[in-house]
């Protein structure tokens, strides 16, 4: 015991700063996120800029970015960035399109979720039905991306500080939820600004750790362009890691940077942050700071896994290569320094309960308020205690499942994000810009974009041999546009009100 | 390392510039707050 905490002190030490900091700041807003629904919901929609670009940052690269995504370029060479360029186009493309309408749509709509928007937005007798389909969803998918992100986690702990397993995957989601349920979205927001500074300069650190390992730029870079590492099937890398498609298909990164990036125009924890920005002011700040914070940060991450071949041997190599998301603690025990393990632990962690926080509050808000509150109406008092109640139960839940997770990090937070795609964004793009679009064309869509991913990958993905690398993403949510567009015409009887419409348009 | 292999790296780099300079001369209009 004592030659252990000698050896890791000071990872210790910092973990547990950072653990105690961030239960400091929820313990700080408890009573602010206490006085009403629209204060824990979305913190008044008064956060500032810079917190909401830095939460956004934070939220959307967890720790599948910095474990799952880098480790799985140790597998499929630098080419993996292309994954990163996809993402960061669409995180692009998200406060370009969604953010402003969205903020003033939810705002003038008095939206608190994305499933009421739903609501609010289609307004009809269908489009209660709409919303509670939309928070089943939500239910569903983030079950996958909270074990994903878990998993991670409890991996990194296991290499760096030898934590067992069950005890990593407890800490990261118990810790993470102690401080969602005390300060609601404020905590969520302002933990997720603070792990946003850590993650950009630990992507920064990171990246050099190999570089620094092996010795220089270009003894690095020609020791992975002559490596006698082998593939996951066993033949020889060669240079593939540095030269494009040689381990891994387009269509394979199509997919997968589809399914990852299309989350950030669709899945609630990313819209939710347009809903809390306080004025315009903060809007052009976001706008332009968040891209810059995720696209530095991908510049960094995506290509490790790459890199740290330079500092594997044949025998490492062979074993990581079928343990990708054990690349990054691989390279943390190479480097065997305190001080760097300590720094990159914390920010690992940080990753992971950024995410974790911003799901935990959704999944809670959704089955209260979008469900519960839905079908049996219920006190705005008992809503925020009984929310709090519904995020804990949901994670003991995802504990359990973490024991026994079905696949890769990579693959879990994949499948969520094409299910958010292809259910949600028509719906979303729908509403906001499409005033002939309907609650039928959005119920429609939804039903065919879930089907068609589950079908997909579990009918035709996963059996057939040649269409393995077509994921999901791109049937179902191209299918789903089509369907919100031919439904939404053939039903322009259900179309909302002028008063409504002109309300909604406007804003 | 060839030249589709380093693009998404100083592609991203490009992307994040232009998406600034677009937002810089683009009119944002956030209505405040939210009736009570």
């Amino acid at each position: 015991m004592t030659d252990y905490l000698a050896q890791n002190w000071f990872v210790i030490l910092l973990t547990v700063v950072y653990i105690l900091f961030c239960l400091g700041i929820g313990w700080h807003f408890k009573k602010k996120a206490a006085s009403g629904v629209r204060e824990y919901y979305i913190a008044k929609r008064e956060v500032p800029g810079w917190v909401i670009s830095l939460a956004f940052f934070s939220t959307s690269a967890s720790t599948n970015t910095y474990i799952g995504q880098a480790g799985k370029a140790f597998q499929y060479g630098l080419s993996w960035a292309w994954v990163g360029l996809i993402w960061a186009f669409f995180c692009v493309i998200a406060w370009l399109v969604l953010g402003p309408r969205m903020r003033n749509q939810s705002a003038a709509l008095k939206s608190f979720t994305v499933p009421d928007y739903f609501q609010l937005r289609y307004k009809s007798n269908l489009s209660k039905s709409i919303r509670i389909l939309s928070a089943i969803a939500i239910l569903f998918a983030t079950m996958f991306y909270m074990v994903g992100i878990a998993k991670g986690c409890a991996h990194v702990l296991e290499s760096v500080l030898q934590v067992p397993y069950a005890w990593g995957a407890f800490m990261i989601i118990f810790i993470t939820c102690a401080y969602t349920i005390w300060g609601g979205m404020y905590s969520v927001l302002w933990t997720d600004a603070v792990q946003g500074i850590i993650m950009f300069g630990v992507a920064i650190l990171m990246v050099s750790l190999p570089f620094i390992y092996v010795g220089g730029v270009d003894e690095l870079m020609t020791k992975i362009a002559t490596t006698d590492h082998i593939t996951k099937t066993g033949q020889p890398i060669g240079n593939g890691l540095v030269s494009f498609g040689m381990l891994v298909s387009f269509m394979y990164i199509l997919g997968i940077g589809l399914s990852i990036g299309m989350k950030q125009i669709s899945d609630p924890k990313s819209l939710i942050r347009f809903y809390s920005i306080d004025n315009a002011k903060s809007m052009k700040f976001a706008m332009i700071w968040t891209p810059i914070f995720l696209g530095v940060s991908l510049v960094c991450v995506m290509g490790l896994g790459a890199l740290v071949h330079g500092m594997a041997t044949a025998e490492e190599a062979a074993y990581l290569i079928d343990h990708t998301d054990e690349v990054v603690g691989f390279m943390l025990q190479k480097m065997d320094n305190q001080v760097i393990s300590g720094i990159c632990v914390a920010g690992l962690f940080a990753a992971g309960m950024s995410s974790l926080a911003s799901v935990i509050l959704i999944v809670g808000t959704a089955f209260v308020k979008d469900i519960w509150d839905t079908w049996k109406p219920m006190p705005e008092d008992q809503i925020i205690s009984k929310t709090k109640w519904a995020m804990f139960a949901y994670c003991v839940l995802v504990f359990v499942i973490s024991l026994y997770p079905p696949a890769g990090i990579v693959e879990l937070t994949a499948f969520a994000g094409a299910v958010f795609a292809a259910s949600f964004f028509p719906a979303i793009f729908g509403g906001l810009y499409l005033k002939w679009g309907t609650d039928l064309g959005a119920l429609s869509s939804m039903v065919v974009g879930m089907v068609c991913t589950v079908v997909w990958r579990f009918g035709f993905r996963l059996r057939v041999e040649s269409l393995k690398d077509l994921h999901e993403i791109i049937p179902a949510f191209l299918i789903s546009c089509v369907v919100y567009v031919v439904v939404s015409l053939m039903s322009q009887d259900r179309v909302p009100d002028e008063e409504h419409l002109g309300r909604l348009f406007k804003a | 390392m060839d030249f589709l292999t380093s693009l998404p790296y100083w592609g991203i780099l490009v992307l994040v510039f232009i998406n600034a300079l677009l937002v810089m001369r683009m009119n944002v209009e956030i209505e405040e707050g939210e009736d009570e």
